[in-house]
């Protein structure tokens, strides 16, 4: 530390702020340098580790691993890394803010460099980090992506999943069926007259009414591999993969009725006087091309022409249609 | 590019071979249980004919750990695990301490540790048998996919060489199979020639 007393700074003052452990040992295994924060955490004082061996300097054991890569620097001139992950706490360093009676070990991660002295002694410099305060900040880290993440795919107002995700799993979806050649339905819900239901009862009413038949829609899902989304205003999006054409048009119908018994007045609804679905599904195994979502929105529309309040199914190829005609 | 005999490989090899048992030694040291190492076949080529094949590289990402080394012969040894293997050796070295997503915040650090021990195990076997000392840098974990990791070794024209490490593993019932990468140029190959020669010449 002599030879760089021309700097502005006293080297041995930084060597004793750093926030991490030093410590240099040499070939003997003896220490030879011994900074307070080491110092502080292992409630060893400099002048009882210098010209001690780093073994015994501390009243607890050090971890056999540590001395065998302690060792192999000293013998190799290899660094060597101890992870928090597979060896916790290889010394008996604890934090002092602890005031438990019972205090645990802190969690480490130490680094094992070789160095040499300026007489050409071989040495190893021993760096020391707490790794709880990284590991605390990765938890807290994590724990706000994954709730940002839900946010990122989550629609609002009723907590099914929002455009955004729907349009990556639909993309997804598409590609699966395509590759293994399994039928996709895709279904296009839309509330039939929203508009006038807004209009007569105010929007909280409408929200109220969009949260209600999502949360119907959804409770008949059952699969993971079936997901629902809100498509846009009143519409919704369902992606189901394996289901035969006609299973799907059951399913259709099985939608229609789960908002239908949910009996909600709308008095500007003809003739039924209450909240009916519209919907439009398409089945098909896709091909190049073919546009299962276009389809299904032409079945949606033609659900609307032919009097609201029920279910058109299309197939995604015309030659189908013919076939089963 | 005939450097090398299969005499030298087979030295090598062993070299390797007994670099492999210390890293089980010191990897059983620290799991608590049985570690096998294995280093089936060493291959020099030159790195214009490294590609997925000779590294048994598939779809999917890496991790690999990489130290530089430097000394009578320079080299950067890369370590290449896939992904998902990588996150099974720590967890499985780990024990059943925590589940694979609280894993993630370990992983890095923890294939640091074992990339470090593999390595410096294959080199302080080499420093015993074909007497050489080397100094290395510390271990960097990096997670990239095929392609990455090609396109990296092919990018280092200044080490036209490769020599590539089969490396089987085994944790407990788990058995991993990993590539340990050397990139070497011209001059350091010709120096670990000399050296394996040296040391043929010994035993002969």
């Amino acid at each position: 530390m002599n030879g760089i007393s021309a700097k502005p700074f006293d080297m041995k003052d930084i060597f004793n702020t750093l926030n991490l452990g030093v410590c240099v040992v040499n070939a003997d295994g003896k220490v030879l340098l011994w900074n307070n924060w080491i110092a502080k955490h292992s409630n060893v004082k400099e002048t009882d580790a210098v010209n001690r061996s780093l073994e015994h300097v501390f009243s607890e054991p050090v971890s056999p691993a540590f001395l065998t890569a302690l060792k192999n620097t000293l013998a190799y001139r290899l660094p060597v890394v101890l992870s928090t992950a597979l060896h916790r706490t290889p010394l008996p360093l604890y934090n002092p803010s602890d005031t438990d009676q019972q205090q645990s070990r802190m969690y480490q991660s130490i680094t094992i460099t070789p160095i040499q002295s300026q007489l050409d002694e071989s040495c190893c410099l021993i760096q020391v980090t707490d790794s709880s305060t990284s590991i605390k900040r990765e938890k807290m880290l994590r724990s706000h992506s994954e709730i940002l993440k839900k946010e990122a795919t989550t629609d609002g107002l009723t907590d099914i999943c929002n455009r955004r995700f729907f349009d990556a799993h639909y993309e997804m979806a598409v590609a699966d069926a395509k590759r293994q050649k399994h039928p996709l339905s895709i279904f296009m819900v839309d509330i039939d007259f929203f508009k006038s239901y807004n209009d007569y009862y105010g929007h909280i009413g409408g929200d109220n009414v969009i949260k209600q038949v999502a949360t119907a829609l959804k409770s008949q899902l059952s699969r993971a591999t079936d997901i629902i989304a809100r498509y846009g205003g009143e519409e919704f999006v369902l992606v189901m993969p394996y289901l035969p054409r006609e299973i799907a048009e059951q399913f259709a119908e099985k939608l229609r009725n789960a908002v239908f018994n949910l009996a909600i007045p709308h008095i500007k609804s003809r003739p039924y006087n209450q909240i009916t679905i519209s919907v439009g599904v398409c089945t098909g195994i896709p091909e190049n091309d073919d546009n299962l979502l276009n389809k299904a929105d032409t079945a949606l529309y033609q659900a609307k022409l032919k009097g609201r309040n029920r279910c058109i199914s299309l197939p995604l190829c015309e030659d189908e249609e013919y076939l089963e005609q | 590019m005939n450097k090398l005999s299969e005499l030298h490989l087979d030295a090598l090899t062993e070299v390797f071979s007994i670099g492999a048992g210390r890293a089980a030694l010191s990897l059983s040291e620290i799991v608590g249980d049985e570690v096998r190492i294995s280093v089936p076949s060493v291959q020099v080529i030159s790195s214009e004919e490294i590609n997925s094949t000779t590294l048994s590289l598939n779809d999917g990402r890496f991790g690999a750990v990489s130290q530089h080394f430097s000394g009578p012969f320079n080299a950067e040894a890369v370590l290449l695990f896939t992904e998902d293997q990588a996150l099974k050796i720590v967890s499985d070295m780990m024990g059943s301490q925590m589940s694979i997503d609280e894993l993630a915040e370990f992983e890095h650090e923890a294939m640091c540790e074992l990339g470090n021990i593999i390595l410096n195990a294959c080199l302080s076997a080499m420093a015993d048998i074909l007497n050489f000392t080397l100094n290395s840098s510390l271990p960097d974990y990096t997670v990239a996919s095929a392609d990455e990791i090609l396109h990296r070794l092919k990018e280092s024209s200044n080490q036209p060489y490769v020599m590539v490490l089969h490396i089987d593993l085994a944790i407990e019932k788990r058995h991993t199979a990993g590539n340990l990468v050397f990139l070497l140029s011209s001059a350091s190959l010709t120096n670990l020639v000399i050296h394996v020669d040296q040391f043929l010449g010994k035993i002969s």
